[in-house]
């Protein structure tokens, strides 16, 4: 008999058959009785004073209903990290001033689109200009404008994290490189664009539907902007298209929608276009690198010092934890004796910068595995070899910042090793990257300042046996609804169809922080775990009387059989159980609870994947063009709850992993994004698509329900490393700035080729 | 946000004339709407009328005549990438078809339709060109004709006179030992050309000289443009591998590249260069085995 | 000025009335209730969008609706037969061939109008048949593996 009867199975998604069908209605396709469509008015500038807002010719429009400016609002900032006022600075909807291009200043709410989209028009705005300043670099001088009255140059966050002592370390180095990076910003690209529906009724109450990846995150921001009781909010999340980091947070979409509503007592949809998802939204880090590492001449690692500067955009958003992470990720996945890193977040007048899937870690790998392998390359040892020699291992402490407990870094490296032997010889032009990487399961920080548990789950079974889930987990597509649905099968010992989920909905679902920073699985999946276990329990105190067992027996339940664990052919019917247990308790349900709140778990997170990529292109020496040919990745994340699951994280992680590498950019122009559309912002489509290739390494994490940890994200991680080591094996030329495009790499070759001849 | 227009959909090419000589700069022509509608959405273009001449089926067609192929102007490009006639004779154009956008859009969206949206970076044109079509343009005047090359005036400007329509692409049949190919660099295999280069080369009879040569540039000027200086450096030659490195190189200085978001100037001078020597060299392969 | 528009979609004949500048997909998502099909851009560029008309893959959004007159068209509600799925449908689910599915009725229908012109494309046929369309969650290539199944025969279409 198998370990386990649901999790580890491949099943269909729970969600499956309403989305395939096309019945799934997202927030997209919500329709309302006398819903009203809503469009935002935006900044043209990046920088300038509102000195005037003059509405009434908008709303004179025929079929407008309302027009909202930030005097309809209570006048409050907010900001994700609330136990920190003062990185809560962003009106969302301006009142004074607006610090980027995109950011809002009106909401039109009218009898359809096209209408409200004419009254934007219609809408005239008094700006100032002001200085602008788009640069980090520059934002942080003397003479820079100031973006947010009392931040000193524009530092917005600094962030330091040290151990052991690294100038002393250098001193005993064979071997010191120094290297700078730029790390690129990437836009999330979710298929549905930011949209709420929100409808205020006249009892007071806000409801609202929305794509989100935390319910109750936006309901507790609501509050805070609205003056309303987090208690007369109810966010709704339906199924919802992508959400990569992009939608955790309040957005324009949600708090205009809810304004608008609120002023109307009607309910009003706004969805942004998808120019507006470009460049009104949040977007990840764009980052300086300026790496120091040393080592001994056998590829002993000694000391590493980090310092970056992040372009920050208008706004704080999540940029604090974005901060953080890069400096603590680049000490992954490797033991330092010695390590520093200063980081530091400078605000610009550009669109804010904020959480994508990997959170500062696929920017630290991207850099510190470049490095890594020119280090290798110096030393004259083999890339595998190196990584191998400094590598984590199972129950390493990171001095002061974490304890890894389940680390499958060197099977991942033995496997990786082994492909790239079974490769063989390459032909011209081609060549393998190797990144290896680690990444969190959830983060222990309460910066939220949530008064909740980080996790809860409800479970309800019922007369028939069926059991109804209750929890805040959000699934925007990574597949939570499904997993979480059969860690609760797991548990209580039914069949994954038994399980009917309800999730994200704050009016009936206990909270849960949201789908980011990987913690959905274990964490919402320890409270998902507790809470099928408190149900079992209770059955079981039934059963155990009603089978009349002795006291030494323990019982258990597994495919609807409650039987003696030791003694398996004895049992009875979980069906017969149910109905049982229920009279016992006067008619009530059986309800379990649990909740999950990570605690003493260091600074970061309670657990830790790792895995080790390869790439391979094949480059084109005259152009600088490459293919890239194969993705193969050897990954450990602990018991595998969900395989089809995994592997579709796994796998659609490259598209987005190897985009940053290979062609998504945003080039700007004094705070303009210059492509704010998909035909001009390149996305890898299914012909430019990599052979892809999952290599699962078996480990089990203690701190994660049945040895599970976090699938989703530390798969972003490696890939550009892996592109622009791969990229140096063709053809020698190191490009340190992202994304690698054919033109960086055709001026390198041209350059070597230059510096050859001069020889 | 599309503004609001009046809406024709005329039956018979003499009533769409009639309309456009009716409404003259007014309106605006829709065959698939594969690149006007996005245009239209963007508030770029807003006109009063708009004519759809979509379901003027007499301008579908493919003909295969002694003289050449006779294409419709609202035949669609899938339909020239799937036909047998042009897959066998005129290979290039089916092999241009297919990595132009994506099938969806090429179901439905016209050739004639994207000659006459002029974009620079347009795959038919530079083939086209190559292949030293002609076309037609009819009104209620009658008729006019022209070599393609001469029907690009600027970015997204045309010959079209008003109360014209584009009615016929005409490509002459290839004569013997000659060959043509097509590629364009990008990053994105279905995307728009970075830079686009067509080359139709004609051997003379034995000795391999030759006798005639086409280089069309797309995406390297504000129209689709000839490479002469290139063409000069091949024609009435054996064609060589220095020939062809020397007419990549004359190529690059010709072109009239911008630079954007995509690629610098510099960088599609030297994409000319690498891809007409690359081009060339595929054409002549191809000659020979005619 | 609204004009009259007759098409029929997933067999069924409608007649409705639009002003002439709505897209196809605002006449299917808005006026008939099917919002199966979805949008995700602005420029023709991301796919969602893709239905069959009289038997091609086409972009609804890049159509104006005026054009479809007296056309058939198919959308992702009108594959399963009632209850019972298309082999396709059933393909997709058994092969996670969708994650967040927002992409997933525009990959259907392009997958099916692809399989109905070459019942046997190669791996390169069935790439370039979802060219058109963006997934962001999948990679595509589950998607291909859910594609390659049915072409190989592994789901018989129930009579």
């Amino acid at each position: 008999m198998s370990k386990y009867s649901v999790i580890g199975t491949r099943v269909h998604r729970v969600d499956g058959p309403e989305k395939i069908t096309g019945s799934a209605k997202y927030t997209f396709d919500l329709v309302l009785p006398n819903m009203l469509y809503g469009k935002i008015l935006r900044s043209p500038h990046p920088h300038a004073k509102v000195l005037k807002i003059d509405t009434r010719k908008a709303e004179k429009l025929i079929g407008v209903k309302g027009v909202v400016t930030g005097k309809d609002t209570i006048g409050k900032k907010q900001g994700i990290w609330r136990r920190f006022p003062e990185l809560c600075d962003e009106e969302i909807l301006c009142r004074k001033k607006v610090r980027y291009i995109g950011d809002a200043v009106a909401a039109v709410a009218a009898i359809d689109e096209d209408t409200a989209e004419e009254a934007l028009d219609l809408i005239e705005v008094e700006y100032e200009t002001l200085p602008a300043v788009f640069d980090p670099l520059e934002a942080i001088a003397e003479e820079a404008p100031q973006i947010h009255e009392g931040v000193e140059l524009n530092i917005n966050i600094n962030r330091h994290i040290e151990w052991g002592d690294v100038d002393e370390a250098f001193k005993k180095c064979d071997h010191i490189r120094e290297d700078q990076f730029v790390c690129s910003s990437q836009a999330h690209v979710c298929m549905e664009t930011h949209d709420a529906v929100a409808s205020f009724d006249y009892g007071g109450k806000l409801t609202m539907w929305t794509s989100t990846q935390s319910s109750y995150y936006i309901q507790r921001l609501l509050a805070d902007m609205t003056g309303l009781r987090e208690g007369d909010i109810r966010v709704i999340k339906p199924p919802t298209g992508g959400g990569f980091g992009s939608k955790f947070e309040l957005d324009s979409a949600q708090f205009c929608a809810a304004i608008l509503s609120m002023k109307l007592c009607k309910p009003v949809k706004i969805v942004l276009s998808r120019e507006e998802e470009f460049t009104a939204t949040k977007r990840r880090t764009p980052m300086y690198y300026f790496l120091k590492l040393g080592a001994k001449k056998d590829g002993t690692l000694l000391a590493k010092e980090v310092r970056v500067i992040t372009e920050g955009g208008a706004y704080t958003g999540m940029g604090a934890t974005a901060l953080y992470l890069t400096g603590f990720f680049s000490s992954f996945p490797y033991k330092y004796p010695n390590y520093r890193y200063d980081g530091y977040r400078a605000y610009t007048n550009t669109a804010p910068t904020s959480a994508m899937r990997g959170f500062g870690a696929p920017q630290s790998t991207f850099v510190g595995e470049s490095q890594l392998d020119m280090m290798a390359d110096d030393l004259g040892i083999d890339p595998i070899e190196i990584r191998r020699k400094n590598g984590m291992t199972p129950n390493y402490e990171v001095p002061g910042q974490a304890y890894i407990q389940s680390c499958g870094l060197h099977q991942c490296l033995d496997k990786i090793e082994e492909h790239i032997k079974q490769r063989g010889k390459l032909p011209p032009n081609h060549g393998i990257g190797v990144s290896a990487y680690g990444f969190m399961s959830g983060g222990i920080f309460n910066w939220f300042d949530t008064p909740y548990a980080f996790s809860s789950a409800i479970v309800r079974v019922n007369i028939d046996g069926k059991v109804d889930l209750f929890t805040g987990a959000c699934d925007v597509g990574q597949g939570s609804d499904t997993t979480l649905s059969m860690i609760c099968a797991e548990e209580l010992g039914v069949k994954l169809d038994d399980i009917r989920i309800h999730s994200a909905d704050t009016g009936i679902c206990p909270p849960d922080l949201g789908a980011w920073g990987s913690r959905e699985t274990l964490m919402n999946g320890n409270a998902v775990k507790r809470a099928a276990a408190d149900a079992k329990n209770q059955l079981l105190e039934f059963a155990a009387a009603k089978m009349g067992i002795n006291i030494v027996h323990d019982l258990d339940i597994r495919d609807c059989r409650v039987y003696l664990a030791d003694r398996p052919e004895r049992g009875i019917s979980y069906y017969d159980v149910v109905k049982e247990a229920i009279r016992g308790k006067d008619g009530e349900a059986i309800i379990g609870r649990g909740h999950y709140t990570p605690h003493r778990k260091g600074m970061i997170s309670p657990a830790y994947s790792f895995g080790v990529q390869a790439a391979e292109v094949e480059v084109d020496p005259e152009t600088g063009r490459y293919e890239l040919i194969n993705v193969t990745t050897a990954h450990e994340s602990g018991t595998v709850i969900n395989p089809v699951g995994i592997e579709g994280q796994l796998e659609g992680a490259i598209m987005m992993a190897g985009g940053y590498g290979y062609c998504e950019d945003q080039p700007m122009d004094e705070g303009k994004i210059l492509n704010p559309s998909i035909a001009d912002y390149k996305l890898i489509r299914s012909l430019d698509m990599p052979e892809t290739k999952i290599l699962e390494i078996d480990t089990y994490e203690p701190e994660g329900p049945f040895g599970a940890k976090e699938a989703g994200e530390g798969l972003t991680n490696p890939t550009a490393g892996a592109i622009a080591n791969a990229v140096y094996k063709a053809v020698g030329v190191r490009i340190n700035t992202l994304p690698i495009t054919p033109e960086k790499v055709f001026r390198a070759l041209r350059e070597k080729e230059a510096k050859k001849k001069k020889k | 946000m599309i503004k609001d227009f009046e809406y024709f959909a005329p039956k018979t090419l003499k009533e769409a004339l009639t309309l456009i000589n009716k409404y003259q700069d007014e309106c605006k022509v829709i065959g698939g709407g594969q690149s006007l509608l996005i245009l239209m959405r963007q508030g770029l273009v807003a006109p009063r009328y708009l004519i759809s001449i979509k379901g003027l089926d007499e301008l579908s067609y493919i003909k295969d005549t002694k003289e050449g192929l006779k294409i419709g102007a609202l035949t669609t490009h899938r339909a020239i990438e799937k036909s047998p006639v042009i897959k066998k004779k005129f290979g290039v154009l089916a092999e241009m078809e297919q990595r132009l956008a994506s099938i969806q859009t090429r179901n439905w969206g016209t050739i004639g339709g994207n000659i006459c949206h002029a974009d620079p970076a347009g795959d038919p044109m530079p083939v086209l060109i190559a292949l030293k079509a002609t076309l037609t343009t009819t009104s209620l005047k009658g008729e006019r004709n022209m070599p393609v090359e001469d029907f690009t005036l600027d970015y997204f400007e045309t010959a079209l006179e008003p109360g014209e329509l584009l009615t016929e692409i005409q490509v002459p049949a290839p004569p013997p030992r000659s060959g043509a190919a097509y590629t364009k660099f990008n990053i994105i295999e279905s995307d728009l050309a970075t830079v686009g280069v067509a080359v139709s080369v004609t051997l003379g009879a034995g000795d391999g000289v030759c006798q005639d040569i086409r280089i069309a540039l797309g995406a390297s000027a504000p129209t689709p443009m000839r490479a002469k200086k290139a063409e000069a450096v091949l024609k009435g030659k054996k064609i060589t591998d220095a020939l062809l490195k020397e007419a990549g190189e004359a190529a690059s200085t010709e072109a009239e590249p911008i630079s954007d978001i995509q690629a610098s100037e510099e960088y599609r001078r030297e994409l000319a260069k690498i891809l007409v020597a690359r081009v060339a060299k595929e054409a002549l392969a191809r000659a020979k085995s005619a | 000025m609204k004009k009259e528009l007759k098409l029929t979609v997933n067999g069924q004949p409608y007649e409705v009335y639009v002003p002439p500048k709505t897209l196809l997909v605002q006449v299917l998502r808005d006026q008939l209730g099917l919002t199966g099909t979805k949008r995700g851009c602005s420029d023709s560029s991301c796919g969602a969008c893709t239905v069959m008309l009289n038997g091609m893959a086409v972009k609804s959004c890049s159509i104006l609706a005026l054009q479809a007159n007296g056309a058939e068209v198919r959308t992702v509600e009108g594959l399963a037969k009632g209850a019972e799925l298309a082999p396709l449908q059933k393909a997709f689910l058994d092969h996670g061939a969708f994650q967040c599915g927002f992409c997933t009725s525009g990959m259907l229908m392009a997958s099916t109008a692809l399989l109905a012109e070459n019942p046997k494309p190669t791996k390169e046929q069935i790439k370039e048949g979802i060219d058109g369309n963006i997934c962001r969650c999948t990679g595509y290539n589950s998607i291909i593996r859910a594609v390659t199944a049915v072409v190989k025969g592994e789901y018989k279409e129930e009579k």
